[in-house]
């Protein structure tokens, strides 16, 4: 009998290896290895054809120290950061609010603010090239049309970053849905309370619905950080990261350094740089949200 | 249930009609900020060129231009691109959908040591950036004579997405064990439960995951642009990318391209929003929990 057991035991084990083997292979094919052998690649000089020839620190020296181009990125990419995730959170979550109560076309407008974030990245960032032409893209077309001065949009490296932040404010809906979901999950025995309390409305959404999204809230703060920090393809499709290096966001120097300059150990220790500085990111935010995130229960976390 | 309490609650607190109305009226500005863009897009790529570039302009075509789609699409040599897109679409998600599911029923499902460990291990692996394995690995798979090929793009797909395999396991766990267990009674193996009994309960989520991943794999540019030089292999990502580029002089013919690249994605959304919406409402569930 016991024997019995112990070997339906170990063909569970067996079975759990067998169906999970696939993400093994993957985690360590495409996560470990890559993770691992990189931490050595970033102290080398490699060009992608020779052999990397060990340098030590030279990589992260010539960054800090050397590279006109270094320190212009990095400024970009915390504007960038700093502007685009603040704002698509705030925008998803008062779109959220007009749409969790009911109106007629509710569900129409759901839908219209769904419908941007369903355009493939490509063929949104290429449209928006042309919305933001300065002779005859709509952006232009439409502010002479009203009688206001012209935008400079992409063309000046006051306006470019924002330029292209604001396209991703287009696509807010998919953060809105989120959002949305969690409003409606919010028990309707804490609004009914309120209610009978005779609370204003402007306390019941300030004491009551915004505390019960914190968690959304929050897992949404970290994961724009980390999506915001890996920005590309607004920079490679619309600007090439100028005027003036004001839109050359740090993911995309790295793309360029590794396959157009072939500088690939000096771009891997920028990837580290980078991803120092999202974990740091990352982590203040864990270590702040206490202060503001509410959960239901202790231990629901 | 939740979900239908709340907008109950909304909708008995709907406010007085005052405030209604102006609820109303600064969601139809936004939505006309909406689709703005798209319905500009669509009046483009129905105009002649020199309708265009008039200043001041016309919002409106004189005459419709249909023929911009078919010249629009030739220029990009549309049908090969969307044949080579759709191929990598299609295998990449049966790669990412089939091996998540297995994943997922694994983690979910059986009891064998180290199952927390490889599952915090695969969820943490969603924290770190992309990027980091980008260069590795494109030596790796150049040294593998991948170089200029699909490969890249496609074989990684069948190892596992921990997202997906992450959604299965949360809904996994709103399916009582005692399924199984009967079914295994019977003497059903591991994967005749999972084909057979749990995987068309988990239809739903199933099906979401076959949207995201399409959507995923239709977006996709970074891999291509890294690994895909030969213009005959182009997906229409990169196809898009450098065609405004190459005939920024032609709007019209453009925007007609892009539409119909945009196309396939439109069609989805209409026929399948409900996965889409229940597929973000989850990545809350699985925030939370």
């Amino acid at each position: 009998m016991k024997n019995a057991l112990t070997s339906r035991k170990l063909k569970e084990w067996r079975n759990g290896y067998l169906f999970i083997l696939p993400s093994i292979i993957g985690f360590s094919v495409f996560v470990a290895y890559p993770l691992l052998s990189s931490i050595y690649y970033s102290l080398t000089e490699w060009s992608g054809y020779d052999k990397p020839r060990f340098v030590g620190l030279d990589n992260f020296k010539y960054m800090f120290s050397v590279d006109p181009a270094f320190w212009p990125s990095i400024r970009a990419t915390f504007y960038y950061v700093l502007m685009s995730v603040p704002l698509s959170l705030f925008f998803g979550l008062c779109l959220a609010m007009l749409l969790n109560r009911g109106l007629p076309g509710i569900k129409w407008f759901r839908t219209i603010y769904y419908l941007p974030t369903v355009v493939p990245s490509i063929a949104t960032l290429t449209l928006w090239l042309f919305i933001y032409q300065p002779q005859y893209g709509l952006a232009n077309s439409l502010l002479r049309t009203l009688g206001l001065p012209e935008g400079t949009w992409l063309t000046s490296e006051k306006t470019a970053l924002f330029s292209i932040v604001l396209i991703g404010l287009w696509q807010v809906g998919s953060g809105m849905i989120i959002f949305l979901s969690g409003l409606q999950s919010v028990p309707y025995e804490l609004y009914e309370a309120a209610e009978v309390d005779g609370a204003p409305r402007w306390r019941v959404s300030l004491n009551i619905t915004v505390p019960m999204i914190t968690p959304i809230l929050f897992l949404q703060l970290i994961l724009g950080i980390i999506g915001a920090f890996q920005a590309f393809n607004q920079v490679q499709v619309l600007t090439g990261g100028g005027p003036n290096f004001s839109t050359s966001l740090l993911n995309f120097k790295i793309y360029q350094d590794a396959f157009n300059s072939k500088m690939f150990g000096y771009a891997i220790a920028e990837v580290w740089v980078l991803f120092f500085i999202i974990m740091i990111f990352t982590a203040l935010t864990y270590r702040y949200s206490n202060r503001f995130v509410y959960y239901e229960s202790d231990n629901a976390r | 249930m939740n979900a239908r309490q709340g907008q109950a609650a909304g909708s008995r607190r709907g406010g007085s009609t005052v405030l209604q109305a102006i609820r109303f009226i600064v969601l139809c500005v936004g939505a006309v900020a909406m689709l703005f863009p798209l319905l500009w897009m669509v009046t483009i790529a129905l105009k002649s060129n020199n309708e265009v570039f008039q200043i001041p302009p016309e919002w409106f075509p004189r005459e419709l231009h249909w023929s911009n789609f078919v010249t629009g699409t030739r220029e990009i040599h549309f049908w090969r691109t969307f044949g080579n897109s759709l191929v990598i679409a299609v295998l990449s998600v049966v790669g990412q959908v089939a091996s998540s599911v297995l994943v997922g029923y694994g983690l979910a499902r059986l009891h064998f040591p180290g199952r927390k460990l490889w599952f915090s291990f695969f969820v943490g692996s969603l924290m770190l950036p992309g990027f980091v394995g980008m260069i590795p690995l494109f030596n790796l798979y150049s040294n593998l004579g991948w170089y200029n090929t699909w490969l890249p793009i496609i074989v990684p797909a069948f190892f596992g997405n921990a997202t997906f395999s992450f959604l299965f396991v949360q809904y996994l766990k709103t399916i009582s064990v005692s399924f199984d267990e009967a079914a295994k009674i019977d003497g059903a193996s591991d994967l005749y439960v999972l084909t057979k009994v749990l995987a068309p309960m988990a239809a739903p989520v199933i099906v979401t995951m076959v949207i995201f991943a399409f959507q995923g794999s239709w977006n996709q540019y970074l891999e291509p642009l890294i690994y895909i030089v030969d213009q005959k292999k182009w997906t229409l990502a990169l196809a898009m990318a450098s065609y405004k580029g190459t005939y920024a002089t032609a709007w019209n013919l453009f925007m007609a391209a892009d539409l119909i690249y945009i196309l396939p994605m439109l069609l989805i959304f209409f026929f399948g929003q409900k996965f889409f919406m229940q597929g973000l409402g989850s990545v809350n569930s699985a925030g939370l929990k």
